[in-house]
């Protein structure tokens, strides 16, 4: 029995993929300017794809914590100051200027005329007040950095007063946190609920829709406040969480931004026609977290000794192929008030054997590094501190957990060893140094249970202080202890990894991760 | 025993086979450790936060009470609420399925266009040289990995020569037509090897038949003896083959998903066991045990329309 397969079935059946490529042709997204050249200034127009690694949350700029989210609605909500393009600093955004009275106690912010809504109504100070009384009673959210506020006054439509329990050297950083941003009082006539479906805002872009899971797209506000600003028609954020996916998407032209390229592709992306690899400088900071509470990492020689034989340099080549620099600080260097000469406990095995030799397991010890399973980053990490520690007699075993086991585990400090790390919310060192280094703040100094009292003395007073001296010299009282304590190892700062095709003009992300999509074109 | 009888007494066993599923799934998934309070609140996770939202998600109350909750929410129709995202878990489901059915339904259109052919040339020459091939070939396909093979399609087919989009699922007939063709065409390669092998099986053993000796005796040949006697009553072990793997397949399509950026129910799926987001979770389980139990009911259902013997007794 035959059955003949002719030169013409075959071609009918190629002809049918063919005819199915061409049949979606029109479907596929695409981006490029609606005017103006490839070359010279900005050009209005296109809609630019954006693969993100993850979907984002909410859009509650009050409660939500997650960046996938923050990200997004930084293009909606603004604050009265902004992070400066250093991230050490803020500036003017829907307010021009403020005045503070002798006490340290009352500041007056004069707000930015012309600024509308994206739905075209004026902003006024009752906005202001609205938004920032919200985050204040924002208990589950941001409301721990509004705290020192005691009362926020609108006595003219463009002046708001701000009045503090006491002096807070951070108010301005404070404010200019997302949580801080400002929305239309009383949410515009709607329920909280309601509002966070569409919000709206004064910043450059304005809600289209969420398809959770899938894309999320913003489209030009008209009433922007900064002429001729946005650039873009509109902005789609996709859900891409695969690094293949997301690189091939821009090669393939699909997308115009991949976030967190993976850091074994940087080295070619960079060198891939049509393609710009940025590794902007960022406040991300690896740690390696002990837990206090069991034993022996009570012992500041333990901890110490562990410190000391890690070869950060060498994390740096392996993890981040060469695209980061060791950490010897609490602060990563983008954060004001960083001590370059901090005395960082480096690599020096010597050192470490003696700390041994002094500490209360002087012989070694056995102990375990919790691992979130699929992360290979920390996996590698994990594997080469193993092989580090062996020269001090300590056996680490690797235990791989799925991420929220992990999460779960280091918060309760049910825990040896865990990786842990850290990105600055706001561009003063305050938030930062609570959370790493008092145990009474509700991370529980980053869950290891560290307490000095001098360190936390010394935290809160400088929180207190405006005099910039003063309080750069009690910041680097505190990096220097904690170094000395070695209450975390301070493994590496990493850049932000972003690639994007060549066509992408004006992106730029801060060293806290916000980014002014505003200023952001595509060129043909 | 009539047809509406039988698919009638195969939907009751929904019932059953729904509780069952909730039961597992619910101990389960609150059996393993972690805490979405805590994944949601990360650093700022202090144990009045996280006992307020425990509280607020109903996560204080006993086990059992949880589950009778759920159990009289699911009854009214209601999952109850992510607890990541804060909206009903019920649509966000649904919004979610389209996509998953038709990387399935297309994958298996892929698969039974491709299968049908080459087991046709395989069991047309027994032992020849082609009937070698078609039984080798395919079997590279089944063994390499999926993401492995969806990344190569999309170099060659999605980058190289831009036919298809490299990701997502489209808009429209055409555009899902058009976007899903290469993950429904990595999932078709791993199918196609065993529905080829059990359909090439059945067609040798229907070849040796007496109704064919008598069909061929009276002069049918070629094709028509093919399609119209082999054919038909070769092809119902291979839809049972089918609707099993079908079965597997739609619980398995996340690697596909997220290779092609597909916003299906197995990537929501993954995302939600990551988060201890349980109405999620529960409710993604029992909608894939329906489509389980669905899917074999059409196969069971389909064996009627092709064999016009087969009758639902039992």
């Amino acid at each position: 029995m035959k059955v003949r397969l002719t030169a013409a079935k075959v071609a009918i059946a190629a002809s049918a993929v063919v005819v199915l490529a061409a049949c979606g042709s029109g479907g596929s997204s695409s981006a490029g300017g609606s005017s103006g050249g490839s070359a010279g200034g900005p050009v209005h127009g296109g809609n630019l794809i954006f693969d993100a690694v993850q979907d984002a949350q909410s859009m509650n700029n009050t409660t939500v914590f997650d960046n996938n989210s923050i990200w997004i609605f930084e293009q909606i909500f603004q604050p009265l100051y902004t992070v400066t393009n250093s991230g050490k600093g803020v500036m003017p955004w829907l307010a021009t200027s403020y005045t503070v009275s002798p006490d340290k106690k009352t500041y007056t912010f004069t707000l930015r005329k012309g600024v509308k809504f994206s739905n075209g109504k004026p902003m006024t100070s009752a906005d202001v007040k609205f938004s920032i009384d919200q985050n204040r009673k924002a208990t589950q959210g941001w409301a721990y950095l509004d705290t020192a506020i005691s009362s926020v006054g609108d006595p003219s439509p463009d002046t708001v007063v701000i009045h503090l329990k006491y002096p807070w050297a951070p108010l301005l950083a404070d404010l200019s946190i997302f949580a801080n941003g400002i929305i239309p009082n009383n949410y515009g006539g709607q329920t909280e609920a309601q509002f966070y479906t569409h919000p709206v805002g004064t910043g450059p872009f304005m809600w289209d829709y969420w398809h959770k899971g899938q894309a999320l797209k913003l489209v030009r506000n008209p009433y922007y406040w900064q002429k001729g600003k946005p650039y873009l028609n509109s902005i789609t954020w996709e859900d891409v969480p695969s690094d293949n996916t997301r690189e091939l998407n821009l090669k393939g032209g699909q997308a115009q931004i991949d976030q967190t390229p993976a850091w074994a592709t940087v080295a070619s992306l960079k060198t891939t026609p049509g393609v710009d690899m940025y590794l902007f400088p960022s406040t991300q900071t690896n740690y390696l977290a002990f837990n206090e509470l069991r034993k022996p990492f009570q012992d500041v020689h333990v901890r110490r000794a562990i410190s000391y034989a890690i070869n950060r340099a060498a994390l740096v080549k392996a993890v981040l192929f060469g695209n980061g620099k060791p950490a010897n600080s609490l602060f990563p260097p983008q954060v004001p008030y960083y001590q370059a000469n901090t005395p960082g406990l480096q690599y020096n095995l010597a050192a470490a054997k003696a700390e041994m030799a002094k500490s209360s397991v002087p012989h070694g010890f056995t102990t375990t590094i919790l691992v979130p399973a699929g992360n290979s980053d920390y996996v590698t990490i994990a594997t080469i501190l193993q092989a580090e520690l062996k020269p001090l007699n300590i056996k680490l075993n690797i235990t791989q957990l799925d991420p929220n086991t992990v999460n779960n585990d280091e918060q309760t400090l049910k825990y040896d060893m865990v990786l842990t790390l850290w990105t600055m919310d706001i561009p003063d060192p305050d938030e930062l140094a609570t959370f790493a280094v008092d145990p009474k703040s509700g991370a529980r100094s980053f869950f290891t249970a560290y307490d000095n009292p001098t360190v936390v003395k010394d935290t809160h007073a400088a929180e207190v202080t405006s005099n910039p001296t003063q309080r750069q010299n009690l910041y680097n009282i505190i990096q220097a202890a904690s170094a000395q304590d070695a209450f975390m190892a301070f493994l590496y700062y990493s850049p932000y990894p972003y690639a994007t095709t060549s066509n992408v003009h004006g992106f730029f992300v801060t060293p806290l991760g916000n980014m002014h999509m505003e200023n952001v074109w595509l060129s043909k | 025993m009539g047809r509406m009888t039988f698919v009638f007494q195969r939907l009751l066993l929904l019932i059953p086979v729904a509780i069952g599923v909730t039961i597992i799934v619910f101990f389960m998934i609150h059996l393993i450790p972690g805490d979405p309070a805590r994944t949601i609140l990360g650093i700022h996770a202090t144990p009045r936060a996280v006992a307020i939202l425990h509280r607020q998600w109903g996560l204080d109350r006993p086990l059992i009470s949880q589950y009778w909750l759920f159990m009289d929410r699911l009854v009214h129709g209601n999952l109850g609420q992510s607890l990541y995202y804060g909206v009903p878990a019920g649509p966000l489901i649904w919004s979610r399925l389209p996509a998953t059915l038709w990387l399935v339904v297309y994958a298996a259109v892929l698969a039974v266009v491709i299968s049908v052919p080459l087991a046709m040339i395989a069991a047309s020459r027994k032992d020849g040289i082609r009937d070698h091939i078609v039984r080798a070939v395919p079997l590279v396909g089944l063994g390499m990995p999926p993401f492995w093979l969806g990344i190569l399609l999309i170099y060659a087919l999605a980058i190289n020569v831009r036919w298809f989009p490299v990701s997502g699922y489209g808009t429209g007939f055409t555009g899902h037509l058009h976007s899903m063709f290469l993950p429904a065409l990595v999932v078709a390669i791993a199918l196609a090897p065993v529905v080829i092998r059990s359909l090439r099986a059945s067609m040798l053993n229907v070849l040796g038949a007496e109704y064919i000796t008598t069909a061929k005796s009276k002069g049918v040949s070629g094709h028509r003896l093919f399609l119209r006697h082999v054919l038909r009553n070769a092809v119902i072990p291979a839809v049972t083959v089918l609707g099993i793997n079908i079965g597997f397949l739609v619980g398995g399509t996340v690697v596909i998903e997220n290779v092609f950026a597909i916003p299906g129910i197995g990537q929501l799926m993954i995302n939600s066991i990551f988060e201890r987001d349980f109405p999620v979770v529960q409710g993604v389980t029992l909608a894939f045990g329906v489509l389980v139990v669905l899917v074999n009911l059409l196969a069971d259902l389909s064996y009627a329309a092709l064999d016009p013997r087969v009758r639902f007794d039992r």
